[in-house]
C-alpha cells in the first residue's frame, strides 16, 4: 500500500495550484473554499466499469479538475481491478442555447493519470529487474482525451446549481505508442476508447 | 426513479454490446470474443488432425511484441512457404502483457494458412499479461504429439518470478521427457534459452542436463534475443536454435524426420 499513499500525496499537491486559487473568490461568499463544486460518475474511459468523484471548477468556467474513483467489477473486466484517477479538462468554449438555461461546451481537450491497484502492477520495478529493464510503470497510466458537453443550469434553493452530460474520446500511453510505431496495421480507431459521464454542479 | 436507472443501465448495455471495441474499463483488463480462447487445444486437434508425411515441416518465430506492421508481413511470407504444418511462435506475444495486444497478435496469427502455438515470453507475465495468457492460449507448460515427435512447451522466464527456482518447473518437464513409451523424438520449446541471464543460473544445469541425458531429444527452440543463434552450447548433443524478432524480419522454417532435422534462416 505504500505506492498508493505516494499517489494520494501527489493528488494532494497536483489539484490545489491549478484549480483552487481561481475558485476562490467566486465561493467564499456561499462555501467554505475547500469545498469541491461537483460530483461526476463516468463509465467507461479505462478508469474503471464505473468512476465517481469530486472535482473544482476553475473561476471563468473552463478548467475542470477531478478525482475519480473506479471500478471494475470481475464480470466485466476478467479481473476486479480498483482505479483512482486525477484529471483535469478544459472547456475553452461555452455556447448557450435558445432556451437560455441549457448550453453546449463543443470542444473539450483533457489528460488523466490514473493508479490502478494490486500486486502485479508496479510503480518502481523491484530490484530483481536490471535498471530499465521495462521502461513503463504498469500502476499508473497517463491518457488525453478530447470531448464535448452539453449542460443545463437551473436553481434549487436560491442557489445556482447545474447538470452536465459529457463524452470523451480517448486513448493513454501505450497504445499510442503502438500506433505510432505501426501506422500501416493500426487505425486511429483501434486505440481510441469512448467514455460517457455526468457531472452535477452545486 | 427505478425506472431511470434500469433504462439508463439497459442504455449502457446496448452501447457495449455494439461498440464493444470503443469501450476500455481499465487497461489491464481481459476481454476475450468466444473464438479468442482456448487457442492452445484448439490448435493442436488441428494439427494433429493434418495428414502426416515422412517430412514434417515448420515454422519458428516469436516476438511480435509491439510490431504488428512487421508481424503482418512475416504472415504474407510465412504464407508464401509451401507445407507448413503450423507455426510456433516463441514468446513475447505482447510488449505490455495487455490483452488488447495479445488480441491484435492473434488477429495477424490466424491469418496463416495454418495453426500456430505459443509459448509465454518474459513480457506476456508483466501485470495482468498471465491471465490475458491462460484464458486465450491455456496452460502456460504443456505438449503435445504428432507423428514421431513430441513438442513441449515450457514457461522459462525466471526472472519474471524473481528467479524463485520454480520456473521452469523442472519436475513436470522431466515427466513429459521420461514419460515416453513410444520412442518419439522430444523438442522442448521455451522462450528464455537457459544460457540466458533471465534464466534462473541454479537451475541452468539441471535444465540442460534433462534434455542433454535424454536420448530422444536432439534440438530445443527459444526467441528472447532478438537475433539469430544456434549451437550445441553444451557439447551433450542437444543443438540449441534461438529465432529473431518480427523487427528484425527473420524466422527459422525447420523440417524434422525420424532420424534428423534441418533448419533454414528465412529474412523477409
Amino acid at each position: 500500500m505504500k505506492n498508493s499513499h505516494k499517489f494520494l500525496l501527489f493528488l494532494i499537491l497536483l489539484i490545489p495550484s491549478a484549480a483552487f486559487a481561481q475558485r476562490a473568490e467566486a465561493f467564499q461568499q456561499s462555501r467554505k473554499w475547500y469545498l469541491p463544486d461537483h460530483l461526476k460518475l463516468q463509465f467507461a474511459g479505462g478508469i474503471g466499469f464505473l468512476s465517481g468523484g469530486p472535482g473544482y471548477l476553475s473561476k471563468n468556467e473552463t478548467l475542470e479538475t477531478d478525482v475519480l474513483f473506479g471500478f471494475l467489477p470481475q464480470k466485466f473486466g476478467g479481473d476486479a481491478l480498483i482505479t483512482i484517477t486525477g484529471k483535469t479538462t478544459y472547456s475553452p468554449w461555452r455556447i448557450p442555447l435558445r432556451r437560455e438555461s441549457y448550453y453546449v461546451a463543443p470542444f473539450s481537450l483533457g489528460f488523466y493519470l490514473s493508479y490502478t491497484f494490486g500486486p502485479q502492477f508496479d510503480t518502481k520495478w523491484p530490484a530483481y529487474y536490471p535498471k530499465g529493464y521495462y521502461w513503463w510503470a504498469t500502476t499508473f497510466r497517463p491518457a488525453a482525451y478530447i470531448g464535448g458537453k452539453l449542460g443545463k443550469n437551473f436553481i434549487v434553493k436560491d442557489r445556482k446549481r447545474g447538470f452536465e452530460f459529457y463524452y470523451e474520446l480517448g486513448t493513454y500511453d501505450l497504445m499510442l505508442i503502438s500506433y505510432v510505431q505501426n501506422r500501416g496495421y493500426l487505425d486511429v480507431s483501434d486505440i481510441v476508447n469512448l467514455s460517457l459521464g455526468v457531472k452535477y454542479g452545486f | 426513479m427505478k425506472k431511470y436507472i434500469s433504462l439508463a443501465l439497459s442504455c449502457l448495455a446496448t452501447l457495449t454490446l455494439s461498440c464493444d471495441s470503443f469501450i476500455l474499463y481499465n487497461p489491464n483488463e481481459i476481454n476475450l470474443d468466444r473464438d479468442e480462447r482456448n487457442l492452445s487445444e484448439m490448435n493442436i486437434k488441428k494439427i494433429q488432425a493434418i495428414p502426416l508425411r515422412d517430412t514434417l515441416k515448420f515454422i519458428l518465430m516469436g516476438d511480435t511484441q509491439r510490431w504488428y506492421d512487421e508481424s503482418a508481413d512475416f504472415v504474407k511470407s510465412a504464407n508464401s512457404q509451401k507445407d507448413i504444418a503450423f507455426v510456433l511462435h516463441a514468446g513475447d506475444i505482447s510488449d505490455f502483457g495487455i490483452n488488447q495486444e495479445f488480441k491484435w497478435v492473434n488477429e495477424i496469427m490466424v491469418k496463416l494458412n495454418s495453426p500456430y502455438l505459443t509459448v509465454i515470453g518474459n513480457h506476456d507475465i508483466v501485470a495482468n499479461g498471465p491471465i490475458s495468457y491462460r484464458k486465450m492460449y491455456g496452460s502456460l507448460d504443456y505438449s503435445f504429439d504428432y507423428g514421431n515427435h513430441r513438442f513441449v512447451f515450457i514457461n522459462t522466464n525466471s526472472r519474471e518470478y524473481a528467479f524463485d527456482g520454480t520456473v521452469p518447473n523442472l519436475s513436470w518437464l522431466k515427466s513429459q521427457l521420461s514419460n515416453n513409451p513410444e520412442n518419439k523424438n522430444i523438442i522442448v520449446i521455451g522462450h528464455v534459452p537457459p544460457f540466458d541471464g533471465d534464466f534462473d543460473k541454479k537451475l541452468e544445469k539441471d535444465f540442460s542436463d534433462l534434455l542433454g541425458s535424454n536420448p530422444n531429444v536432439k534440438m530445443s527452440l527459444y526467441g528472447h534475443k532478438h537475433s539469430f543463434n544456434n549451437g550445441e552450447f553444451y557439447n551433450d548433443g542437444v543443438h540449441y536454435y534461438v529465432t529473431t524478432s518480427m523487427g528484425a524480419r527473420g524466422y527459422w522454417v525447420v523440417r524434422v524426420w525420424k532420424d534428423g532435422y534441418y533448419l533454414e534462416k528465412i529474412e523477409f
